[in-house]
């Protein structure tokens, strides 16, 4: 394998979809930036406590914290907030989705795959390409939501927090993303269109938010809450105690190596589309 | 060494037999034509040379390399002509010959006399490819294919969109790579032109090579055309399993013979109503079309 051909090739991956990915990583940014803004605006953490306390059992399941823990974790509890609402969740997922369906399965169903595979190139070095590009992608979407997050906080002043704590939110944003990145490079591995890899990897993120966010409410679903990646991304502890929990990260980061070698000896062993 | 042998290669999609134990040779330094229209197995015989899909039986070897194990190698001197669906809209033909020469790590070596032969002047290599008209597409293809001189060219329907003057340039272009000693397989739906290039061509139906021969064997093995114009009508000609009436029409007649032609002239000598005869090879097209009309599929070797 020739590190210059693979570096050819990942740069030809990343940009052909450069100003979506720019476009996604400024938006997790803003929407992490506003979040300490936000809590400012309300009058900071006591304020919010009062207004927390009200809200319905099943929105406190949704935004995946309790008002008692809120009001004891203080303000990086409300920060955490900006990391598993649905939006963050949403434009983090399909950045890294839009980008390993584009490669693999993208680039078989529109034949240009056939460029590189027709050259002297094996094919784990076309599926390396798309790991190392897919990584890059993990790695600026992770940055993006704590640095936002450091500008809004430096910005707004909402109150006393250990900006330190960012960098362990960071590796456990990029735990998840790289097990999200694993996952769905592997769809792009064995499927053979862009669209379908988006609809599993999807599948799969609802899967996972919906388990999370029902086991909250019902009980029986607790019995499968571990095959959910969300049981594993816990942002309100990570920027409480400043820890992101090595089991949890361990886990999101094993699953996304599974993930990522099962795609590799499939992508090697499979006929490509016609 | 041949550039490429298919040793009874079998594919299978589900209960598809795309490939049905096929064979061929192809010597290193050859012009080789591979005929067949959609569906017959062509494409997947190229892709099985390059590797994109795994035979179910056999194994097919460019330069004694299997193609699926030992594909990397195999490929080492290979151009092969991608379709220009697959062509990057996003960059200039510029970009995409110097993207292709890194891939290939060889040095583009033929791509000025290409760029000159194809009429690609730096304006037209300087705009993206999404704005290309398919001939130029289709110009640019061909340059990205052979401009490191690869030992092997595969080339998929090689002038399609191309004008008959750039046409006319391929083929000049081929026959100068040819004298370089490069080997050439390709497949076309313009029988003239494959019969204008070729040396050697193989006619694959159902998955199977029904003919194999040179293109000079081929035309010279099978049917003769007979026409006769005689002093008054034609006169009926009988039709036999070797002997066809094509056209019976006022004083002419056309048959077509297969094999033997001289017990037609034996007759037609000893008659004296014959003013003329005119005894013409068949055409590769004629050739195909037969391959194609003809029910059920004939043996490969049997011509």
């Amino acid at each position: 394998m020739r590190p210059l051909t693979i570096l050819a090739l990942t740069g030809r991956g990343l940009r052909s979809g450069i100003w979506g990915l720019v476009a996604l990583v400024a938006a997790i940014a803003g929407f992490t930036f506003v979040q300490p803004l936000v809590i400012a605006s309300f009058g900071g953490a006591s304020a919010l406590d009062a207004i927390m306390s009200r809200v319905p059992p099943a929105f406190q399941a949704f935004a995946r914290t309790r008002p008692e823990f809120l009001a004891m974790t203080g303000l990086p509890g409300y920060l955490s907030l900006g990391f598993t609402h649905p939006i963050y969740i949403v434009m983090s997922g399909a950045a890294v989705i839009s980008f390993t369906a584009r490669v693999l399965a993208g680039e078989m169903a529109s034949g240009a795959i056939q460029l590189p595979l027709s050259r002297s190139i094996s094919r784990p070095a076309v599926y390396l390409s798309s790991f190392v590009g897919a990584t890059v992608v993990a790695a600026m979407v992770a940055v993006a939501g704590p640095l936002g997050m450091l500008a809004g906080l430096a910005y707004a002043q909402p109150g006393d927090f250990p900006l330190a704590h960012l960098w362990s939110m960071t590796l456990l944003c990029f735990a998840l993303l790289w097990a999200i990145a694993g996952l769905s490079l592997l769809f792009s591995a064995v499927a053979s269109s862009s669209g379908r890899v988006v609809g599993w990897s999807l599948g799969l993120l609802l899967f996972s938010y919906f388990v999370d966010y029902f086991a909250g409410v019902w009980e029986p679903l607790r019995a499968i809450l571990f095959l959910s990646l969300f049981e594993y991304f816990a942002p309100t502890t990570t920027l409480v105690d400043g820890v992101a929990e090595p089991r949890s990260v361990a886990i999101l980061l094993l699953t996304g190596t599974i993930a990522f070698t099962a795609g590799l000896v499939a992508f090697a062993q499979r006929d490509l589309p016609g | 060494m041949d550039a490429i042998a298919v040793n009874r290669l079998s594919k299978r999609y589900g209960a598809i037999n795309a490939l049905d134990a096929i064979s061929l040779h192809v010597p290193a330094g050859e012009i080789y034509g591979f005929l067949g229209p959609n569906g017959a197995g062509k494409t997947t015989a190229i892709r099985s040379l390059l590797g994109f899909v795994r035979p179910t039986s056999g194994n097919c070897e460019i330069f004694g390399h299997d193609c699926w194990q030992d594909g990397v190698r195999a490929r080492r001197e290979l151009g092969f002509l991608v379709s220009t669906g697959t062509l990057y809209p996003d960059m200039t033909g510029d970009h995409y010959l110097d993207y292709v020469t890194q891939l290939e790590q060889r040095p583009a070596v033929l791509r000025p006399t290409l760029l000159e032969r194809f009429e690609l002047d730096s304006g037209a290599l300087s705009r993206k490819v999404g704005g290309y008209s398919k001939g130029m597409k289709q110009k640019l293809a061909l340059t990205a294919c052979m401009q490191s001189d690869p030992k092997l060219l595969i080339l998929d329907e090689p002038t399609d969109g191309l004008d008959p003057l750039m046409q006319r340039a391929f083929e000049e272009i081929l026959s100068v790579v040819h004298a370089r000693g490069t080997t050439v397989f390709m497949s076309s739906h313009d029988l003239g032109e494959v019969e204008r290039v070729c040396q050697r061509v193989a006619i694959i139906r159902g998955g199977k090579i029904v003919a194999e021969a040179a293109v000079d064997a081929l035309t010279a093995r099978r049917q003769r055309l007979i026409e006769v114009i005689f002093s008054g009508p034609a006169p009926d000609w009988p039709e036999t399993p070797t002997v066809k009436l094509l056209e019976r029409e006022g004083n002419r007649l056309v048959i077509s013979a297969r094999d033997d032609t001289r017990l037609i002239l034996n007759e037609l000598s000893v008659r004296d109503d014959v003013r003329d005869i005119l005894v013409s090879r068949p055409s590769l097209e004629q050739i195909f079309h037969e391959y194609y009309t003809a029910q059920g599929v004939r043996e490969p070797g049997r011509h």
